[in-house]
């Protein structure tokens, strides 16, 4: 008699030490020694900070999507949704002078625009890449009629706190991607919205079954979606000092290029917030890099899609194995 | 534990019917000894064309184990979705602890503590055991929102530990084996104070040793008052473990009995014996003719192992088995949908590798399980449908011609007389039998000469029945050869030459002429030989 | 027993007559609203505009039909324009930047299949993916800079008239019957139409599904590759981003024109209608004086109603995407 039945499927592959190590933390360090070398600039405490900086807003964007993708979702409207919050922001601010009024207006639009989504996505049943594909275009559109295609200038200096300022030493934009991460975090490990969000992607049947109103749980991870676009708002206004319509095109394919390059699968309700942390910076430090080296933006972002490839591919490979 | 007949499933019947405590009496009750702790009556219930229960009433006391045997579509799964809530009765009444109950939905059958295990179905793979068990009713921490992650992981531990599993609570699911799922389940549904746990051929999937612990789960279970309905095709299962045994037939029960009461053969007796079903007139058939399919020592990854069977032209070959037992997984490789691990396939003596393409081109046919999700296009027309596979033959300059197209399309209507106005309405608009007969249609446009059917009559009404089995005679009167999977075992008693059986991947069997009886399927598939 | 000769009309003639129905809807509302609608210029312009737009939904709609999506359209016209135009520039003959344009076209086409069939990326990620690429690869290779005066010849091809019509629309009647033949007219067409009804069905057909989706992004990817060879022409130049702006609404025309997202059901002729109405409506917005800045929006929306719409009439539960 054997011990294991002919249809017994090995639950755990043998994965070589080189694949349990993040692929996204082989990728970092490659890129740091690599542009180490190759520009002399880039190691200086003063450049990496800013990258550091830099990808703050980022990582805001980027966690939420994490959050997203983990529901086997998508946001494609998150950088049409940031460059509305922060052209929201800005007229506010210029309109009433106050910081705490604009902040809430353009958390208003977050919140009403995320509900949208997901409201769309999980009750009226569209795909989500095809509804925020659509609900792209009306970001986009709203930025353009309200601004008519001009930027919003002459913002009061204080805004640029939001960027340049620092509280303890620390860059303020750092902070506030640090608490966010740490919030994302809370969310997911500890509280039950959290164990929903896995078991959205994961098997959505079994929350239902279990009671679980799955529908508003989704609307609310489409609505943190646009939390995150109102918070990162200020900071990127501030880093413009201005507001345009065209200000954050294009950002939600970094941040899912982050999300997939950290790990989290786009299937299943497998996610790695930290890996999204790292794929984050991994960005960061690579579009630096290619700065320092005075490459294009256009082909700095064929670079990005090339990596994003490279870690699906990967992460195909390596899901075969489980 | 370790001391009984507990081996192998493969234990001799007689050894097990006398062990010792194990398959004994139900557990001593506490109060309301007289009364059962859950029973159905008089349950009934029909879907169009098919009465899959008929007058059945079925109860269950504390701590029993009760057998719920029968041959496939005998009921069991439908009386086990109205206990459970997922269907409703047509008619009957339902009484807990004696008193009038109604079950209508699975949240109420939840609250009388019914609860069902399924393999895989209810879990979320990348959260942990003890956040998979308590789902949805994560205990609250101090914060509106939080969970008390330390309490959920100690309530799962003490669970687990309770039917004597050492799991640790912390697991992601997705790496655990069948097994350990399985268990997972078993405490998701403790942990919901279940009292009446409904098992599906629990053993199916798992190793010796794994069933081993399953069973003494099961025992510790049984000592806690807990009752258990299970359902299997094993027969040493049945009498090691069974307290009582109910047989299910054509939706009504046969008998309810204890295992002492009984001998596998009377078990098998009373599962089977169908009246005859007019509808399989078999038309006298010639010698059966070249080889058509030669498959020998085949196993692929779907499951099934060394399998070697033989079809010639002008017969028709059965393939049976429960459902399960790797009969489509065999259909499948032999059509390439499946990869093969070992093994050869040959059709007309030329060897077969490669995808369903190059079966296609070699004259093998695939008439799938599910028509509907597998054989046709639905929302495509039923010509489209019936020159699908015939499209590079019929046009090879590549230019297709809607004109040529109908005309094949119309001959194939007529020929199988396939109720339907005109080739352009789309194929959903047919009734199951029609639709059937499309996808027939779709390989004779082609030419095929080996016609693999699984399952060719199911969700069909009778008279349709008749039109299929028609168009197999006739099939076989074209000089094609036909294996036939069908979970009927009087469909292959009656429409086949000989059969093969399977169970669990395996061949267990080859019935020719003389020896295809019910009887002699059913014995081989309970394992009983 | 006799077939019945009675007229079926199958569901595609009748989801197109319903588009036409709306076509001529607004265009008797928008001649009411506005006297600058039925004039001879505005509905050149409405033409020539909607030719542009099924140019880049031509090969889109083939993709589509198999429950696929191409989301890299826009930048593969861009690259394939002004790879066509420096070759156009610098060997002189507008003929080399056809072949090349197309071979462009086609080869990000092959690129995208693969990674679907290969590498079994979902085609949507895939060919977002491909988007960022390809545009990248553009603006590397144009440095920023335009190349523009093309030979007159080549620019009739765009700009040129034929009999009071601008030469595109009838560009666009040759794109239609190109792409309408190739759909219902080649085993090719008949067999992607069943991949997208059923692909497992197809499969245990004996149809080469993953051959046949290389095939549609390749035939895709060539369509696009030759609608930038008439962009360049009418334009005149080349820039980074040329398809820019066209590919949400070269989607919305297809899913307008009634091919369904979810696989099967679609025609060519079905994407021109849609490709007219999407054009009509934003037409309609400019005479009534609506800010430009209103078309991604609306856009947006229609590709939203028109999915709902889809879902709707489709019945069956759909796949996810």
């Amino acid at each position: 008699m054997t011990d294991t039945t002919i249809l017994d499927r090995p639950k755990k592959a043998r994965l070589t030490w080189i694949a349990r190590v993040p692929g996204v933390a082989v990728m970092l360090v490659v890129l740091l020694a690599l542009f180490g070398v190759m520009s002399p600039g880039f190691g200086t405490s003063a450049n990496l900070s800013n990258v550091l900086v830099q990808s703050a807003i980022l990582l805001i964007i980027a966690l939420a999507m994490t959050l997203i993708i983990m529901t086997e979702g998508i946001d494609l409207s998150m950088g049409a949704l940031l460059t509305l919050a922060t052209i929201i922001y800005a007229a506010t601010l210029l309109a009433s002078g106050s910081f705490v009024m604009a902040l809430a207006a353009a958390l208003a639009l977050g919140i009403a625009f995320g509900f949208l989504n997901g409201w769309l996505i999980a009750v009226a049943d569209i795909p989500p890449f095809v509804t925020t594909l659509g609900t792209l275009g009306v970001a986009q559109g709203l930025s353009l009629i309200v601004t008519d295609g001009q930027s919003i200038v002459g913002l009061p200096r204080s805004v640029q706190f939001a960027y340049a300022g620092t509280v303890l030493g620390i860059p303020f934009p750092v902070i506030v991607a640090v608490v966010c991460y740490f919030l994302c975090y809370w969310l997911l490990y500890q509280t039950r919205f959290g164990i929903g969000i896995s078991a959205l992607g994961g098997n959505r049947e079994a929350l239902r079954q279990a009671g679980v109103n799955d529908k508003l749980m989704l609307i609310a991870v489409y609505v943190l979606g646009g939390v995150a676009a109102a918070i990162a708002a200020p900071l990127l206004c501030a880093r413009m000092n201005s507001a345009h319509p065209t200000a954050a095109i294009g950002m939600e394919f970094d941040a899912i290029a982050a999300v997939a390059l950290g790990g989290t699968q786009f299937e299943r309700g497998n996610g790695w917030l930290f890996g999204t942390v790292l794929g984050v910076i991994t960005i960061g430090v690579l579009r630096n890099g290619l700065n320092l080296l005075a490459v294009p933006s256009s082909v700095q972002v064929a670079c990005v899609g090339f990596l994003v490839i490279v870690a699906l591919f990967l992460d195909g490979l390596r899901s075969k194995g489980t | 534990m370790k001391g009984d007949a507990l081996v192998a499933p493969m234990a001799p019947i007689t050894a097990a019917a006398s062990a010792g405590p194990a398959a004994g009496e139900p557990v001593a009750m506490h109060a309301d000894a007289s009364v059962p702790l859950f029973e159905l009556r008089g349950i009934s219930k029909s879907f169009p064309g098919v009465k899959a229960l008929d007058d059945v009433s079925f109860s269950i006391w504390p701590g029993e184990i009760h057998m719920l045997l029968g041959e496939n579509g005998a009921g069991k799964s439908s009386l086990m979705k109205v206990l459970c809530g997922t269907y409703l009765a047509d008619t009957g009444s339902f009484f807990h602890h004696g008193a009038p109950v109604q079950i209508r939905s699975p949240a109420d059958a939840r609250r009388f503590g019914i609860a069902v295990i399924f393999q895989e179905f209810s879990l979320v793979p990348y959260l942990s055991v003890a956040q998979n068990i308590f789902l949805g009713r994560e205990f609250a921490g101090w914060f509106p929102g939080t969970m008390d992650r330390q309490r959920i992981r100690a309530e799962a531990h003490r669970v687990l530990q309770s039917i004597g599993s050492d799991i640790n609570p912390d697991t992601p699911v997705h790496e655990l084996g069948i097994a350990h799922q399985q268990i997972v389940e078993i405490a998701k549904a403790l942990s919901q104070n279940a009292r009446i746990l409904v098992m599906d051929e629990p053993t199916s999937a798992l190793s010796d040793r794994e069933t081993e612990h399953l069973f003494e789960m099961i025992r510790r279970l049984k000592q806690d008052g807990v009752a258990i309905i299970y359902i299997s095709h094993r027969m040493a299962e049945v009498f090691l473990l069974g307290d009582r045994i109910t047989i299910l037939r054509d939706g009504r029960k046969v008998a309810s009995i204890r295992p002492t009461e009984a001998t596998p053969d009377r078990l098998v007796e009373m599962m089977v014996g169908r009246k005859v079903d007019t509808s399989y007139q078999q038309a006298p058939r010639g010698a059966p003719g070249e080889l058509a399919l030669e498959v020998k020592g085949m196993s692929a990854t779907s499951g099934i192992a060394d399998i070697s069977l033989e079809v010639r032209t002008g017969e028709v070959v059965g393939l049976c088995g429960l459902v399960g037992s790797g009969r489509t997984e065999v259909a499948r490789a032999i059509f390439g949908a499946d990869p093969i691990t070992a093994g050869e396939v040959r059709v007309f003596g030329k060897p077969l590798s490669g995808g369903p393409e190059t079966a296609v081109r070699n004259g093998v046919a695939l008439i799938p399980e599910n028509r509907k999700s597998q054989g046709l296009a639905l929302i495509r027309s039923v010509g489209d449908n019936i020159v699908l596979a015939a499209l590079e033959r019929l046009f090879p300059s590549r230019i297709y011609q809607p004109g040529p197209a109908r005309r094949v399309a119309e001959n194939m209507i007529e020929k199988l007389r396939i109720a339907t106005p005109s080739p352009l309405r789309p194929a959903n608009t047919l009734s199951g039998g029609n639709q059937q007969k499309i996808v027939i249609a779709k390989w004779l446009a082609v030419g095929a000469r080996l016609f693999i059917f699984d399952e060719p009559t199911r969700g069909i009404d009778v008279g349709a029945k008749t039109e299929i089995f028609n168009a197999i005679g006739e099939i076989i009167a074209g000089g094609a050869a036909v294996l036939m999977i069908s979970s009927e075992q009087s469909e292959i008693v009656h429409a086949c030459d000989r059969a093969y059986v399977m169970r669990e991947g395996r061949i267990v069997g080859a019935l020719d002429h003389d020896q295809l009886t019910e009887h002699n399927i059913i014995r081989l598939i309970m394992h009983h030989d | 027993m006799p077939m019945a000769r009675r007229l079926v009309i199958s569901h595609d003639v009748l989801q197109v007559v319903y588009r036409l129905i709306a076509v001529g809807i607004l265009c008797a509302g928008l001649a009411l609203l506005s006297d600058s609608f039925l004039t001879i210029n505005n509905i050149v312009n409405v033409l020539r505009q909607a030719s542009l737009v099924f140019f880049m939904a031509s090969g889109l709609t083939l993709v589509i039909l198999t429950a696929n999506l191409d989301l890299s359209v826009g930048a593969n016209v861009a690259l394939s324009a002004c790879i066509a135009a420096s070759v156009i520039k610098a060997t002189g003959s507008p003929w080399l930047g056809f072949l090349v344009g197309i071979g462009t076209g086609s080869l990000v086409g092959l690129v995208n299949g693969l990674m679907v069939t290969g590498m079994r990326i979902p085609s949507f990620i895939a060919t977002y993916g491909m988007l960022w690429v390809a545009q990248g690869i553009t603006y590397w290779y144009m440095a920023g800079e335009t190349i523009h005066g093309f030979p007159p010849e080549f620019r009739a091809i765009g700009s040129g008239y034929f009999l009071g019509i601008p030469i595109p629309v009838y560009l666009m009647a040759v794109f239609l019957a190109l792409g309408s033949f190739f759909a219902k007219r080649t085993t090719y067409g008949q067999q992607i139409y069943a991949i997208g009804g059923n692909p497992v069905a197809a499969r245990l057909s004996g149809i080469p599904g993953n051959r046949r989706l290389v095939l549609v992004f390749v035939v895709s990817g060539a369509m696009a590759g030759l609608a930038s060879l008439i962009f360049l022409a009418r334009l005149n130049s080349a820039e980074g981003d040329i398809g820019d702006a066209l590919t949400l609404p070269a989607i919305a025309a297809v899913l307008i024109g009634g091919t369904s997202l979810f696989g099967g059901i679609g025609t060519m002729f079905g994407t021109f209608v849609g490709a007219l109405l999407l054009t009509l409506i934003l037409n309609g917005m400019n005479l009534l004086a609506v800010s430009a800045s209103w078309q991604p929006l609306v856009t947006g929306v229609i590709l939203i109603a028109a999915v709902w719409l889809d879902m709707k009439t489709r019945g069956e539960s759909a796949a996810r995407v």
